[in-house]
This record gives structure tokens, sequence and C-alpha cells, in this order.
């Protein structure tokens, strides 16, 4: 494995490639999606640091390999967080760049927008061995492409990322959730909508089937978390008795949300992003096989775990297919990893642009092939 | 502002090209004869001016995909435009190309409040989709100036932004899927109607991408939910350099307004003359402060700020008390281009971005470029994002003049870049910024860019004197 | 916005207007989406924008005006949403009307396009004429439907027949009365009894007298004055327009002491409004001037006098704002203030600021694009559940007229709620 601990160094590495390279940070999404048949690895985790934080401005740069937990402990320090508060489901080595690479986010991606919402600058070395950067340190920024976006979860697939620049917000002075109990999926979804269709500004809204639970976070100054709890709760008594969880109760709910917590550690995981009416009849459909999960997102991410084997793979891909939505392969023995489709597949149209944008990276198609697709 | 070569033989091939297309279209969807086409030839950015070879209206995806394989097949270029607003010029015309114009697609095809969702054609406006779900509480967050007027195909492709965009963000945060017609009347597909996308973030990419990747039919939409009530303050300060401060002081306090707006002495005048909102004449610069929530949130909200306003000594402070007042108060900031065209007959809208903390050294550097030149400048700006529009007033009629703005906003734009921002944060390169794109990107990362552009249209048809240098054009023919 | 006229051109006065107002235009797009024929046809060229660069293009090369700009030209409604909206203040109105004096100048219509501009030209401003045209077409409404084919004089000769009431009014002439106060004396006001209105809204007049006189105003109708010439004058001709407007300016301005002079048809107040404008190069400029500057809608002048007297009905009206009220003459709340204060619960429409198609001849001339805004108008009136649709201006009552919603001119309601007789149109209400 090559572990340069320069971005010139990690360039000239990839200029000199003589075969197809295996991208990683710290290899913690090995599991995920397909494995990369390659000759040999390149690891950013040298190339590692926070580069630039301006709290006043909401903006910080970190290279690549900076470990997420470092770049949350130096943003706590300050009162700030990154917004999407992406999910550590695969420990605590995971790097920025990893991160970004899959576009993973957590609860609060249901208001507060996906990691690629707020990726606003990124430095990168593509296929040819070019280091490049694009997008940059302000908040708003159209001059030309929007290559930091394409970069955002490519599974660095066009190129490898060696610094990114991203928008954080300052930690809410309080927290609250609402919790309705006694539910099906059908009804906790209908709350979910019902919250996040109120005005009070809700920033987490999961379901927990086996506890027939809706759970709703509101992040504010206390005071407002406060009104705005009992106004939702009342709001919504429709479903029921609400109970409030205070601030410490709610943070330790929601990482658990955020870490997927609530699966099981069956061999095969999937996430699914759908319409939120749709997630009810997903864990339906799905129940029966043994695939059992939880709803975030208002009901349109589906977080499921299962058997893994090609005819439950294929009936979750069914499942988000019929409501025209997406699916990834989040974990799965190699062999199973390998024979199937782990993202939805692209018609054909969108397939060849993909090919020739992905060409327009990685001419010589070395960085992560087969990541995403069987090439 | 130098246009590309018109390609050899489409010129002389005009009238059968304008056969070719009506024969594909309804009546009345082609235009063709030199005074109809006029109005056509600018857009937003009048300054810049170009016939059409000419224009097609189209009302179905049926009619789009016929004129670009139509297009594709002669070789024609396209260039689309939405209500022609574009402040970059994103719109102008070439003279051997057709004009796409998507004013007659204006339909809202659903909406669906329990998964947060509208799906409308290109040519609706920004404000109709807030007025389509605005019974219902809701509404489309991203709010550029000319909300009114222009369209969500052009909001897509421009990325457009808007005073509330710091809470809410800029149009691509408030997309979940699109339909666009490649160059060869392919139709794709992007996004969908839920949050996340797997593959490569094609909505992403497209949004802001300029109308060089392909033709929007259908746009699907985040709607929110509209809070309980919102209320704006103004603080007028003696200073830029003390408003600048002020500014970081509240991010620094962990609020986050919905607006924090910024305008310099001469755009309070020229916006206070339009709108009669009560800004402080006497103010060398304003802040307009937005705050949502309940009455009691907003007025602890404001109190809180108003706090922090008080330590930078401002010339005067006040809170809207009621929905008339806030709105005069944003009729004022939201008109306020339109403002300055009464104290001068024409300007330049400038749309660099800067860190925060440079503001008030650039507005200093503004001010001595603006005595260096001769020409005056108001400076309205985004302030809780870094969003600079420097509008540079000159004389249109005066040749001189005019070329000097161009000067002038461009050494303003190279400053943008020097102290670490962009060209522009939310109007887009157009043609305006072009030939500033190696001011902020190396020739490689350039090349990188355009070669995505290849990948979608391999013959670049598709609004190619826009964005990238003209040597890309060249180099791609 | 750039223009480009030689220092010769700009030696004519006129075009050195049309400089000044094309100079402030910056282009930015705004009017585009307010005005009633973009938003129905999509087309830059039938946007004020659009129209505005026509122009300009047509003036700067002194060009005789062409099919091509006359079309877009004449679609214009004039209904002036678009200088509401407009941000610069560009004078679009002046602009538009000398566009329409330099096509008339400059353009041959077509035969039959001359012949019944020249016959509304002769009708409409005069009530005897118009009585009798429009006796004549109430007998051939029922038969509007046998009229053959789609062209568009054809499409016209049926607007219009669908115009005409089904019964007419009894005839009103009140040309050289005097009405005196009642009870007491608060003022002294000349109204303009309008032309096409004495014929087809009598009551209108009625009632404004009567409210008036009650309110303790008398109220003189001058012999002399008559049309107010907004027919002609948006029809480009000029002569004819500055005749009527010298007319009436001399017709008020005789020896008699007015508080106001009030126009009870919106259209008209525009115009009234614009007479400083129109002879602002004649010896009776600043006559021209004061007449103008003492025009009053209703509205505005029973804003501080009105005093409703009955126990309010539980009535909805729908108040649908003239254009020439709400953009022309930027009345936006009086009339709402008052029919609130007459105790009637008041609704607007969605898209207010948009015209219902009426505009003076307009639907006659345009009726396909008229008709679409009249539908579109009378939906979002309806989806508001009015008992009755109310508006001060009779262009547009007849417009929105038959289509199962009485309509009727607010400041019958205010009379009716002020002691006056219920308005004839509620009925069944």
């Amino acid at each position: 494995m090559m572990s340069p601990d320069t971005e010139d160094a990690l360039a000239e590495i990839i200029r000199t490639a003589s075969g197809p390279l295996l991208v990683q940070g710290n290899g913690t999404k090995a599991g995920m999606l397909r494995p990369v048949q390659a000759s040999a690895t390149i690891s950013t985790a040298n190339v590692a640091g926070i580069t630039l934080y301006a709290p006043n401005e909401l903006v910080m740069s970190a290279k690549s390999g900076t470990r997420l937990v470092e770049i949350e402990a130096a943003l706590a320090k300050a009162g700030q967080q990154m917004i999407c508060e992406p999910p550590h489901i695969h420990g605590e080595n995971q790097t920025i760049g990893g991160i970004v690479g899959s576009n993973l986010s957590g609860p609060r991606r249901v208001t507060g927008g996906a990691m690629r919402d707020h990726v606003l600058g990124v430095r990168a070395v593509n296929g040819n061995g070019e280091i490049l950067k694009f997008g940059g340190r302000v908040l708003k920024n159209v001059t030309g492409l929007d290559v930091g976006k394409l970069l955002t979860g490519s599974f660095g697939t066009l190129a490898v990322m060696t610094e990114i620049t991203f928008k954080v917000l300052p930690v809410s002075e309080a927290t609250g959730t609402v919790v309705l109990s006694g539910l099906d999926a059908v009804r906790g979804v209908a709350a979910l909508s019902a919250g996040l269709g109120s005005p009070f500004s809700v920033s987490g809204a999961a379901y927990l089937p086996h506890e027939k639970k809706v759970f709703l976070r509101i992040e504010d100054f206390a005071s407002s978390v406060k009104y705005r709890t009992e106004k939702l709760a009342s709001q919504l008594a429709e479903f029921g008795a609400a109970a409030i969880l205070d601030t410490d109760a709610s943070k330790i709910f929601w990482r658990d949300v955020r870490d997927c917590k609530f699966l099981d550690d069956a061999p095969a995981m999937w996430r699914l992003s759908v319409v939120p009416s749709a997630g009810p009849a997903i864990l339906a459909a799905l129940a029966p096989l043994g695939v059992t999960g939880f709803l975030d997102w208002g009901g349109g991410l589906v977080n499921l775990s299962g058997p893994a084997n090609e005819a439950t793979h294929q009936a979750v891909c069914d499942a988000a297919r019929a409501v025209g939505g997406m699916w990834w392969l989040m974990r799965a023995p190699d062999p199973l990893r390998t024979a199937v489709d782990v993202v939805p597949p692209e018609p054909p149209a969108l397939a060849a642009i993909r090919a020739r944008v992905q060409a327009s990276f990685d001419p010589r198609g070395i960085l992560n092939p087969g990541r995403l697709r069987a090439a | 502002m130098q246009q590309a070569k018109p390609k050899p033989g489409i010129l002389d091939k005009r009238a059968e090209i304008i056969a070719g297309l009506q024969a594909i279209l309804p009546e009345r969807a082609v235009i063709g004869d030199n005074i109809s086409l006029k109005p056509y030839e600018t857009d937003g950015l009048s300054a810049y001016k170009q016939m059409p070879l000419a224009v097609v209206l189209p009302e179905t995806e049926a009619h789009v995909v016929a004129i670009m394989k139509f297009c594709n097949l002669h070789g024609v270029r396209v260039i689309p435009r939405g209500a022609g607003t574009s402040l970059s010029g994103g719109a102008l015309p070439m003279a051997d190309a057709v004009v796409i114009g998507m004013m007659r697609m204006n339909k809202i095809l659903d909406i669906n409040y329990a998964d947060r969702y509208a799906v409308v054609q290109p040519g609706v406006t920004n404000i109709a989709i807030t007025q389509a779900v605005q019974d219902e509480q809701f509404f489309y967050a991203p709010d550029p100036s000319s909300q009114l007027a222009c369209m969500i195909g052009g909001n897509v492709s421009m990325n457009s932004g808007g005073a509330h965009c710091l809470k809410y963000g800029v149009t691509a945060n408030n997309l979940l899927g699109l339909r666009i017609v490649t160059i060869e009347g392919e139709i794709l597909e992007i996004g969908g109607k839920q949050m996340d996308a797997a593959g490569y973030d094609w909505l992403g990419l497209i949004t802001g991408s300029e109308g060089q990747l392909g033709i929007l039919t259908e746009v699907t939409v985040r709607i929110l939910r509209s809070p309980e009530g919102a209320r704006a303050m103004l603080a007028g300060f003696a200073s830029n350099e003390v408003a600048g401060q002020c500014v970081d002081a509240i991010i620094s306090s962990g609020i986050i307004p919905v607006a924090l707006e910024f305008m310099d002495k001469p755009a309070i005048h020229a916006c206070e003359d339009f709108a009669h909102a009560g800004y402080p004449l006497d103010a060398e610069a304003l802040l307009i402060i937005e705050v949502e929530g309940s009455e009691t949130e907003q007025s602890e909200m404001l109190a809180r700020i108003r706090d922090i306003c008080a330590a930078y000594h401002p010339v005067s402070m006040r809170v809207s008390q009621t929905a008339e007042e806030s709105a005069a108060i944003w009729k004022g900031r939201k008109g306020a281009f339109g403002a300055v065209g009464r104290i001068s007959p024409d300007y330049l809208c400038m749309d660099g971005t800067i860190p925060t903390s440079e503001l008030p050294n650039v507005l200093k550097r503004i001010q001595a470029m603006s005595d260096e030149y001769g020409l005056k400048v108001a400076n309205i700006f985004h302030a809780g994002d870094g969003n600079l529009h420097p509008l540079i007033m000159f004389d249109a009629n005066d040749a001189e003049s005019f070329h000097k703005a161009e000067a002038f906003g461009a050494d303003i734009l190279k400053l943008c870049v020097e102290v670490g921002g962009c060209l522009t944060g939310e109007h887009g390169v157009g043609i305006e910024k072009r030939d500033l794109m190696s001011v902020q990107f190396t020739p490689s990362e350039l090349d990188q860019q355009r070669r995505i552009k290849s990948a979608f249209d391999p013959a670049w048809l598709l609004n190619p004197s826009k964005v990238f240098p003209l040597s890309g054009l060249a180099a791609a023919e | 916005m750039q223009t480009n006229f030689t220092a010769a051109q700009l030696e004519k006065p006129e075009i050195a207007v049309a400089n000044n107002i094309l100079r402030t235009c910056v282009h930015c797009g705004m009017c585009t989406a307010t005005c009633p024929t973009f938003v129905t046809i999509g087309d830059e060229l039938d946007s004020p924008r659009g129209r505005i660069y026509l122009i300009k293009d047509m003036l700067e090369n002194d060009r005789a005006a062409s099919q091509e700009e006359v079309l877009h030209l004449d679609r214009c409604l004039s209904c002036l949403s678009c200088m509401t909206t407009c941000p610069s203040g560009v004078d679009y109105m002046h602009l538009v009307d000398h566009a329409r004096v330099h096509v008339n100048e400059t353009y041959q219509r077509p035969l039959t396009d001359r012949l019944l501009r020249g016959v509304l030209a002769q009708i409409l401003p005069y009530p005897k004429r118009m009585r009798a045209a429009l006796n004549l077409a109430r007998l051939a409404k029922p038969f509007a439907f046998l009229l053959p084919g789609e062209s568009m004089l054809i499409k016209r000769m049926r607007a219009m027949l669908n115009l005409a009431p089904a019964k007419m009014p009894a005839p009103q002439s009140l040309g050289g009365t005097v009405h005196k106060a009642i009870g007491r004396h608060n003022g002294r006001v000349a109204l303009l009894a309008g032309c096409a209105q004495q014929a087809i809204g009598p009551s209108i007049n009625t009632a404004t007298i009567e409210l008036l006189n009650r309110l303790g105003i008398e109220v003189v109708i001058p012999e002399a004055a008559g049309c107010c010439g907004a027919l002609v004058h948006h029809m480009g001709r000029h002569d004819e327009a500055l005749e009527a407007a010298k007319r009436n300016v001399n017709a008020w301005s005789d020896g008699a002491e007015y508080d106001a002079i009030i126009v009870n048809t919106s259209g008209c107040g525009t115009v009234l409004k614009d007479y400083g404008f129109m002879l602002r190069d004649d010896a009776m400029a600043a006559k021209a001037a004061a007449v103008s500057a003492k025009t009053m809608d209703i509205s505005e002048y029973l804003l501080k006098i009105y005093e409703p007297t009955s126990v309010p009905p539980d009535i909805t009206v729908a108040y649908h704002a003239a254009c020439s009220l709400q953009h022309g003459q930027k009345i936006t709340a009086a009339p709402k203030t008052l029919l609130r204060k007459a105790g009637f619960k008041v609704v607007e429409p969605k898209d207010p600021h948009l015209c219902c198609g009426s505009a003076g001849t307009y639907n006659i001339m345009q009726p396909d694009i008229a008709a679409s805004l009249r539908r579109r108008k009378l939906d979002t009136l309806k989806a508001k559940s009015p008992d009755v649709i109310a508006a001060g201006n009779i262009g547009c009552l007849t417009q929105l007229a038959g289509d199962g919603i009485p309509t009727v001119h607010m400041v019958e309601l205010l009379n009716w709620m002020a002691g006056g007789p219920k308005p004839a149109a509620l009925n069944g209400v």
C-alpha cells in the first residue's frame, strides 16, 4: 500500500501508475458497494490535517486523509458541527475524503442537506495525475461546472480528492425530540410528514418499526426548542400523546439513528432513498424475507439489513425500483457484491455519457475500477 | 466581447434551417424575420447584443426533442433562454445559433405536500412555484431578486441564489430531479423525487451548467413549509467597516438569520427612492436582517441581534412592526438593480464572492477603483454568504464609458479571486466573465471541465460561446 | 439601455421624449412576468420589454411600422401592469402611445381592419350613436353563432355582438345638467358622464350623482364636455384624441370652479390625468395640467367623505381591480377600503394585477386573447365564491358579465349602503 505524505507525491504515483489502483482513505468502506480488483492500493491517510478554519465564515478546509473524528472535535471546540452529521457506521477511522467520496449523510439531511450540499471546494488528482481544484472557500460559487459535486459520492472513480472545503454551522443551544408511540409504519410516516410539514423546522424525522415509535427532532435556542416541541406535540395530537426527550437524551438517540444502531448485524445491509410515503410499503414487502430496518429522513431513507443472497438483494432492488427509488448495497460478502448491481443500473443514454465523463477524468481507467458498477 | 466565429455554411443555409424548423413545430413557434428577432438579441445584460439565426418556442418536451435532433443533424448551435433575465448574458445569441425559448413550457405538473415536492416545467417563474403552494403554507426557498420574472429553468442553469440562501441554500440544494434533453435528442431522467441519487451526482453537475450539457424540460423541486412568521430589521452604520464587523459578530454569536443583507450608501439612496421603505439615508452602510419563527421567537432573536448591533454604535436601528413594513423593506432590496436604473442610465452588475472578513478591504479597494475609473458604484452584498454585487454605473451611449465599466468590472472580479473568492456567486459566468475564467482556473482545470462538456455535447453545439474561453470551442472543433 | 438616435432625430420633441424613456429601461425583464399577454402567449415580442425593443428599433431606424410591429403593439392591452412592476420607472404608457401614433401615421392596415376601427371611432364616443348601434346588435345577438368561419373579422364581429347587453337600459342624457346637494353643501364637482357608459350603464352615473348629492356635493355635467378621447387615443388617432382633450379642458375650465373633476370610469380617468402631458406643447398646457391635477377617481374622492347609513347585508364582494385604476392611476386600496367601510366582505382574486381582457376596444379587436384573459379572471374570481363582482370601470363590468355572477360598479354598492336603491343587478342575491 502506498500512503504518500503530500498531494504532489500522490499525483506522481497516479501519473506513473502502470495498472489499476484501489483508492482509499483508511479503507473503512471497503465492504460497501463492489470490491475493486487492483494491483496496488493508494491511501490518502497521510495527506491529512485541517488547513483552514474560519468559524465566522462557517467554513473549514481539511486534507482528505483527516479523520472525521478529528474534524468533529475541532468544530465542537468552536461550538460548530458538520451540517449533515455523517454517519459513523464504518467506525472511527473514516476520513473526510471517505465521507465526501461516498456522500453519506445522517438524519439532518432531511432538512439540512446532504454532504454534497455542503462541499464548497475540492482539490483532487485525476487519472492523469493532474492536480486540479474546483470551487473554493466561499459559500456561494457558480464559477464553471460544479465538479466538486460530481466528485462527491463518486467513490474515487474519477479523481482522488486531496483537500475538501465545506460549510459548517453552529451547534444549536438545545435539542428536543417529540416521540409518538403505538403507530404502525403508515401512520408513523404520516406523522413524520405532518411534522416536516409543520412550521417548526424539524431537523430529524425517524420511525422505528420495532418500537412503533416516531421521533421528530428540533434544534434551536433553548426557549425555541421548548416552544416548538410543545407546539409540535399539540399539533400532532391526532397521532396520540407525545413524550419529549431533552437535549441529552435527544443527542444519544439521534447519534444512534445516525449510526444505524437499530439495524441488526445480519450479513447484508442496504440503504434505500425513496419518496417518504413509500417507506412503509418497502418495510412491509421485505419483512417476510427476513429483511428488517428502520426509516429516517421522514420515511425517505430506508436502512435495512438481512440475509446476503441474490434473491433477497433482488427483492430489495425491486422494492426500491417499484417506487422510483435508489439503493446502495452497504455491506455483503464479496461474492454477492461482485455479482449484483450494488447501485441502480443506468439507462443506456446516461451510461454512455457516464463512460465518457469517467474517461475525461481517468482515460486509463485506473481509479477504483468497478467500484460502483462492473466495468 | 468577442463572439465565436459562425460555423462555416450555417448562415448560408438560414432559410433552409428556418423552413426545417417550421416543418417540425406548430405555427408561430418559429421566429425568423429580422424585425421580430431583434428583441431576442439580448437579455438582462443588454450591453451585449447579437442577432440570432432564429428563435423557436417549443410547447412540449417532444418539441424540444425534435428541435435538438434537427439541430444536431444539421450541426446548428442551440442557445437556451428562459425569461431572459440573466445578468451575465447567459442567453446572448450567436449569429449562427437557434435560440430555444422555454417560456411556453410554463405548467406546474404535480404538487405533493406529503412528500414535499413540486414538478414544474422550466418556463414556470420562480415565484409562481411559491404562489402555487402558499395556500398550504409551503414555499420554494431560493429567491433571486428577479424571482418575479426569472424562470426555474434559468435558475437551475445558473444555480441561482437569493437573499435567503444563508439559511435555505441555493437552487442546487433545493432540487430533487430533472429531465433534460441531450443534443442528440435523448431524454435523461436525473435524480427523482427522493433525496439522494445513486451513482454520480448528475443533478449537482447539471445545476449551474449554463445550458452547456442539455436542455431542461422538467424540474422537481423541494418545497418547504413556511415558518410561522418572519420579520426584518434595519441597522444603519457609520462605515462599511463597522457594518462588516457587526456581520461577523452576529454569525459568531451562533445566530444564523434567514437573511443578512448589506447595502452601501449609494445603494441605500437608490432603493429608498424606489421602495420608500424608510431606509436610513444618513447611514454609510445598512444591514437588513431577517429572522423567522413565532412572534415571541422573532422578538427574542431580534433582541439578541439588536444587542449585538448596539455594540457597533448604529446610526439607526428599526425593527419592522408589520408585514407591510417588512414587504417594503424587501421590495427595496429586491428592486435594487432596477432602482439603480433610476440614478444611472445603465449599470453592470458584478457578482463576485469573497470571504466575509475581506468585505471592508474589498469595498475600500472598489472605491479606489471607482475614483480611478471615474465611474460610480453602488454595492449590494449578501453579507451572510459573501456574495458581493457592485453595480457599476455608466452610460451605454458613450462607448468609452462602457469600456471603462467593463474594465472596472474585470478588476473587481480579479480582486475577488485574489482575496480567496470567486468570479460569480449566483449569476453564472455567461459571456460576461468567460474571458476571466483563466484568472480562477488553471489550463488543466479548464480542460477538465471542457472534457466534461464534450462528454455531453461532443460537437459543442450547446451554448458554446459561454463559460469557457473561446479557445475551448476552437479546440473542440 | 443604449439607444442609437442621431442628433437630428433627437431634435424632434417626441423622439427626445421616447429616447428619455428608453434610456430609463435597463432591460431587466421584470415587466414580462406581470404582462397579461406574455403570460398568455409566452413570446418576448408580446411582453413590455419586447415591445419596448420593437419600438426602439423602429424609431431608431426611422422606419415605417411593419406588420410584425403592429401585431405585437396591437396586442398590448395598455393595462400598464408593467409600469407597476418596473423598478426603474420606465414610462411605458407614453412610449406605447407614441408608437401607436407612429403606426397610425406610417402603416396601412388591411381594409376590414380600417373599416372596423373607423366604425368604432365613429360610434363608441357618442352615446346616441352607441345606443342605436347596441339596439341593432341586440337584435342580431341571437344569431351571432351563425357567423361563419374563424377569420379575425368574424371573431371580432362575434365578440362585438356578444358584448351587447340583452336588455337595453333607458336612455340617459346628462349633458348640461346640474344636480344640487341635498341638505348640506360641502362642495361642488364636475362629473365626466362618459360616452359608452351613458348608453350601457346609466345606473352608474345615477348612483354617483345620488350618492354625492346626499353627501352634500353638488354635481355639474357641463354641456360641452364629452368623450374623454381614450378610445381614439389608444388607436393612435392623435389629432382626434387631442381634440377631445381640448374640448373637455375648455368645458371644465369655463369659469365654473370645481373642487374636483370626478371620473367613475377609471379607463377615462387615466386619460384625463394625462391631459397635462398630452397638451404639454399646446397653448392651453397650463389649463390642461390644472384639469389633470383636479381629476379624481370617484373612489379617491369618496375616501374621506363616505359614510354608510344602512345595515350591511351579508354579501361577499369580489373586488376586481381595473387596470386603469390599479396601474394607470395607482389607486389600489381606496375601493376596497370603501367597500369594507360599507360593510361588505371583500375578497380578491389570485393574480389581481392581470387584466380581464376588456381594455377599451381590445375585447373586440383581439377576441382570442381577450377571451382567454376573461376566462382566467372569472375562474380566479369565482374561486373566492363571491355573491357579486365589483369594479370601478364599465369596460371590466361588461367583460365579466354573463358568467353567472352579477357585476356591479362599486359606487352602486356604496350608494345602496348610504340610502340609495339596491342595484338592479343584485336582485336575487
